[in-house]
Formats: C-alpha cells, sequence, structure tokens
C-alpha cells in the first residue's frame, strides 16, 4: 500500500463505502422500484415475469385507475386534508408552543404534564371514546375527524412540544430587543420567534403532512363513502368483486400517491433529513 | 434629553432580594456608568429601566413621567444588548429599521434615519448584509445604529463590549464616548470592567448585593473611596489593605476611628529599608513593559503589590515602603471612610 498517496487513498475509500452503502440499500429501493414496474404490467405478467422492466408497458392502468373508482377525487381528499391539517398545526402548535415556552401563568406546568400524559395513551385506547364522540357530532363520514384528530391529538402535541424545545433555544434577548422595538407578545411571537424558528417549523410541517398523507386506521373507521375516501382507504379498494387485489392498478395508484411526497422529497432533501434529525423521528 | 430618578427601587424575584432599595439621579445628557462584581444587580437594574423587568417596589422617573408601568417601547429608552441580539432573519438595513417599522413611521423616513445612522456610524457598505456576515464590532455598531435611529431619549448599554477582544473593546469605547459627544444623549451603561468604566463615565454608580455602595465621579471614586469595597474595586491592581497596627508610629493624617489603612500600588516608592512606614521583602518581580508589579512581604506576612518605574530590585531584596502622606486611605472597622 505503499504506493497510495493520500488523494488515492480518500478515493478507494470513498468508493469502498459508496459501494456498502448500495449494498445496504437494496432491501429500501427494491420494493420502490417493484411497485414501480409492477404498475406499468399487466396482472398476469406482475407474478409471471421476476423481470424489473415490463414485457409490455402497461400505459393503461394510469387510465384505469382513474375510471375504477373517483380516484382523481380521492386524491385531492388526501391532498387538502393533508395541507389543511398540516396549516392547522403549524398554526397550533407554534401558538401552543411558544406559550409553553416564554409565558408564565398558573398551570402551565400542570398543562404540560397534562398534554405528555396523553401521548402515553394508546391511539386504539382512545378510538372508542373518539368515534362516540364523532358520532354524537354527527361529523361520521365527514372528513373533519380526518382534520380535528392529528391536529389536537398526539401528533399535534408532538409538534407543540417541538416547537417549545425550539422556543426555549431561541436567545431571550433577541425577544427582549423585540420588545424594546415596540413589539407586543404576539408581534414577538410573528415577526422574531417564528421566522426564527424556520427548522422546527419546517420540521413540524413535513412529520404532519406525511402522517396525514398515509393516514389509514382514521379514514376506515369514518369514513364510508367511496367519493370522500383518502389515498390509502382507496389504495386498499382496488379489488375485484371477490376481493382479490387488483394488483396492477394498485400498483399504479400508489406509484401516483408516492408522486407528491417524492417530488418534495427531491427539492428539500436536505431540510427532510434536517426535520428528522431535529424531531428524533425516524423516516 | 431627559434626566432619570429611581427612589427606593427594589427588586424581588420570589423570595430573594436582587436589587435592595436603590436611589439615583441620573441628570440630563450624563454619561453614567453601572459597575460592580457579578451578580451584584447592575444589569437587573438597567432591565428595570429598560422595562424589561418589573418593579417590585419604588419609583422610576424619566423626565417628568413615573413609567413603573409603562411598556419599554413608550418609554423613550432604547438599550444595546450585550448579544447585540441583531435579528438573524432581517438584513442590517432591516434590522435598524424594525423599531421605525413596527411604530408605523413612514418607509421614506425610515430610510433616510436608517441611512443616516450608518453614515454616522460607517454601516453605509453593511446595510444589505445579514448579521451572520459581519464581524463582532461591525456588529455591536449595527445594535448601536439600531439604538440611534430610534432617537431615545436615554440610551441603555448592557456589558455592550465584553464580547469583543481587547484591541476592539478600547476602538469602540473611544467610539461611544465620541457619540455621546455627538449626541448629548443621557447614557446609562452597565460594565464590570473598570477601565470602561473610568474612561467613559461622567458619574459611577459602585454596586454591591443590589445597594449602591457609592456615586462619583471617577476622580472621586479612585481618590477618595467611600469604602474599603469601593477602594480595593476601583483601581487596577487593587489597593493594598493594611491593620494600622501593624505599622510602626502613627501615619501621618491618621483619624482616631482608623483601623484600617489602605494604598494603592502606584502611590508606593520603594526606599532604604527603615526609611519607609513599613519594611518589606521582594518576592516576585512582573515585568511588564511600561513598569514593574512587585510582590513584596511585609513583616506581618502580608503581601503588598507595588506598580514599580524603572528597573526592579531582584528577589529576596529588603526594601522600605514609602508614600505621600495625602495618598493614604484610612477606614473604620465597619469599613467606611474614616477622615
Amino acid at each position: 500500500m505503499g504506493g497510495l498517496t493520500q488523494k488515492q487513498l480518500r478515493i478507494v475509500n470513498q468508493v469502498c463505502w459508496t459501494l456498502a452503502l448500495a449494498v445496504a440499500a437494496i432491501p429500501f429501493v427494491f420494493p420502490f422500484l417493484w411497485m414501480i414496474s409492477s404498475g406499468f404490467k399487466s396482472a398476469s405478467e406482475i407474478f409471471g415475469s421476476p423481470s424489473l422492466v415490463p414485457r409490455e408497458w402497461q400505459w393503461r392502468n394510469f387510465v384505469d385507475v382513474f375510471t375504477y373508482q373517483p380516484f382523481a377525487r380521492q386524491y385531492f381528499n388526501s391532498l387538502y386534508i393533508a395541507l389543511t391539517v398540516t396549516a392547522l398545526t403549524l398554526v397550533i402548535s407554534s401558538l401552543a408552543g411558544y406559550a409553553l415556552a416564554r409565558l408564565r401563568f398558573a398551570g402551565a406546568g400542570l398543562i404540560s404534564l397534562f398534554l405528555v400524559s396523553a401521548l402515553m395513551v394508546p391511539e386504539e385506547v382512545t378510538m372508542i371514546p373518539n368515534f362516540f364522540l364523532i358520532k354524537w357530532a354527527g361529523l361520521i363520514d365527514t372528513h373533519w375527524p380526518l382534520i380535528m384528530l392529528p391536529v389536537f391529538g398526539p401528533q399535534g402535541i408532538m409538534a407543540t412540544f417541538l416547537m417549545r424545545q425550539y422556543f426555549l433555544a431561541l436567545p431571550r434577548e433577541l425577544e427582549e430587543a423585540g420588545k424594546m422595538d415596540g413589539l407586543s407578545r404576539f408581534g414577538v411571537w410573528w415577526r422574531i420567534a417564528l421566522p426564527m424558528s424556520r427548522p422546527a417549523l419546517a420540521a413540524v410541517a413535513i412529520i404532519t403532512f406525511l402522517n396525514s398523507w398515509n393516514l389509514f386506521l382514521e379514514p376506515l373507521i369514518f369514513i364510508s363513502s367511496l367519493e370522500k375516501f383518502t389515498l390509502p382507504l382507496a389504495l386498499s379498494n382496488f379489488t375485484d368483486p371477490y376481493g382479490t387485489p387488483l394488483w396492477h392498478l394498485q400498483l399504479a395508484a400508489t406509484t401516483l400517491a408516492v408522486l407528491p411526497i417524492l417530488i418534495v422529497y427531491l427539492i428539500a432533501q436536505r431540510q427532510i433529513i434536517e426535520s428528522f434529525a431535529l424531531s428524533g423521528v425516524k423516516g | 434629553m431627559t434626566s432619570l430618578t429611581l427612589a427606593g427601587i427594589r427588586k424581588r424575584f420570589g423570595k430573594v432580594d436582587v436589587i435592595r432599595g436603590v436611589d439615583l439621579r441620573v441628570a440630563d445628557g450624563e454619561f453614567v456608568v453601572f459597575v460592580g462584581p457579578s451578580g451584584c444587580g447592575k444589569s437587573t437594574l438597567l432591565r428595570m429601566i429598560a422595562g424589561l423587568e418589573d418593579i417590585s417596589e419604588g419609583e422610576l422617573r424619566i423626565g417628568d413621567r413615573i413609567v413603573n408601568e409603562v411598556q419599554p417601547a413608550k418609554r423613550g429608552v432604547a438599550m444595546v444588548f450585550q448579544s447585540y441580539a441583531l435579528y438573524p432573519h432581517l438584513t442590517v438595513r432591516d434590522n435598524m429599521g424594525f423599531g421605525l417599522k413596527v411604530r408605523g413611521v413612514p418607509p421614506h423616513e425610515r430610510r433616510q434615519r436608517v441611512e443616516a445612522a450608518a453614515a454616522t456610524l460607517k454601516l453605509d457598505a453593511l446595510l444589505q448584509r445579514f448579521p451572520r456576515e459581519l464581524s463582532g464590532g461591525q456588529r455591536q455598531r449595527v445594535a448601536i445604529g439600531r439604538a440611534i435611529v430610534g432617537e431615545p431619549d436615554v440610551f441603555l448599554f448592557d456589558e455592550p463590549l465584553s464580547n469583543l477582544d481587547a484591541e476592539l473593546r478600547v476602538h469602540m469605547r473611544s467610539e461611544i464616548a465620541s457619540l455621546h459627544k455627538r449626541l448629548g444623549n443621557t447614557m446609562i451603561y452597565v460594565t464590570h470592567d473598570q477601565i470602561e468604566a473610568m474612561t467613559l463615565a461622567d458619574k459611577i454608580v459602585v454596586l454591591r448585593d443590589g445597594q449602591v455602595e457609592q456615586v462619583g465621579t471617577p476622580r472621586q471614586l479612585y481618590e477618595r473611596p467611600g469604602n474599603l469595597f469601593v477602594a480595593q474595586f476601583i483601581g487596577s491592581p487593587k489597593m493594598n489593605i493594611l491593620p494600622i497596627e501593624a505599622v510602626a508610629g502613627k501615619l501621618p493624617g491618621q483619624p482616631k476611628t482608623a483601623s484600617l489603612v489602605g494604598v494603592r500600588p502606584e502611590d508606593l516608592e520603594l526606599t532604604e529599608p527603615g526609611s519607609g512606614f513599613v519594611d518589606a521583602r521582594i518576592l516576585i518581580s512582573e515585568y511588564t513593559g511600561a513598569s514593574s508589579l512587585l510582590h513584596v512581604q511585609l513583616p506581618s506576612g502580608q503581601v503588598f503589590l507595588v506598580a514599580h518605574d524603572g528597573e526592579a530590585p531582584p528577589a529576596d531584596t529588603s526594601v522600605g515602603l514609602a508614600v505621600e502622606p495625602g495618598r493614604l486611605h484610612f477606614f473604620a472597622d465597619s469599613g467606611r471612610r474614616a477622615d
């Protein structure tokens, strides 16, 4: 090895690492590629040919997806619900997080404790009382529970604590400078604390959007009309009259369903990785 | 320009008294420096004047107004923070104009005032930069500029130079002094650095444990410290203190009530053994360039510091210590000055 220069060693090292990571990535990447390729195959080819490249490209699958059920409507449902949940969570968690971090009020500690203890309760336990609550409110088969439960449920609390921790780390002097400049408490939050919390807001936005986008149990329980389905529910609905999955349609639809996530990821790759690191949540 | 009056000001954090009754008058256009050791309450007192801390008891007047309950922005004060507290998401221009924008000053006037302040502080070329793109000294100037554009009656500085390196600190100190000369505003400045206090202040307020120990001009505090604490706090190296009984014979000008005598290292002179007011043996000699700082041991075992010009005698040399009679400071048992 005496002949290798420092630079050559670094290149060898880099190549070895890249190869090792490429091998390690196979179990994660292969199912994804299989999903995309199967979306272009016929139903019989999916199990008949192990090849990743379809023998015959079935572009029709992507048209059939929209005629089999109101997939465009369902797609829109998921999109607007996820965006609404994200927007509401951002507003509420940043306001509540700021209050818990900075305002001195009676019972602040108790409220924090109450919120944390709510995180300890498994979702399955709260599902039945939530169902009765939603039924009592006459909101079954509406999108309200899909919006309200994530915003005010465990995900909202997680987001609130994430924001609280971030606000706690902001220098107090900046907020005091804001007060000296004439800002009210709300103004300090809006014009100083919030713009400085962009990484935390991005983390909350990304995590909340992904959670809402992938939400399955709540739509399954609360939604019964086909045109009110969200994507995860719609994906499980590509079956023949006997309940057998129509894999080619399901995988074509799934490919379409991951598209927005994929695009956002490609655009904001670094930000998303930082978000997960910041929140301690695994992707 | 405005005067300031603090009457019986107290601050409690829970059961802890942080400020324990401060009475003070700051005249119009005066440069007052609060100085004292860490934890003495000087920053808390400044923050109370700014309105960032509530006043537990007492009355604070800015001009003719009692401002105890007035919001910070409506007190007519501007503050320069120790960490500069520049908004990282705003450019220098926006940082300086932020307060004006909040107060609804029209954009053209805002631009004028920001540019005028920037010209004064030589920040013209930096207006489009973000704080992260500035050096420490530039950030400090922006923080001062932000205070200037608000045209406050009173400027408050909370240890504004403590994050700068020694050379820049000297430079910024002179900039603040010339700023005061130019603007003529009332300024209150907190520092634990007594050189800053001595060079900048019209009046120094020495604080300890939330109380005022002495108020006076730098010269008054240096030449006639009111008590032992001030005597040892003001001046570097600090004043040597010796029990009266350790001195053979009566000292010139010694009052009856005196039990301690103080003498500044720079007032001591080396003489032949037996010819001064006390003898000593040289322990260490520290050459500092302009002079030498000698550590000398008295017969009582106590160590004195002597600032000595010229060639310093070698260690272990026996010497006498002499001082001009007027340069001795006498203190009673209570620590108060005895005259």
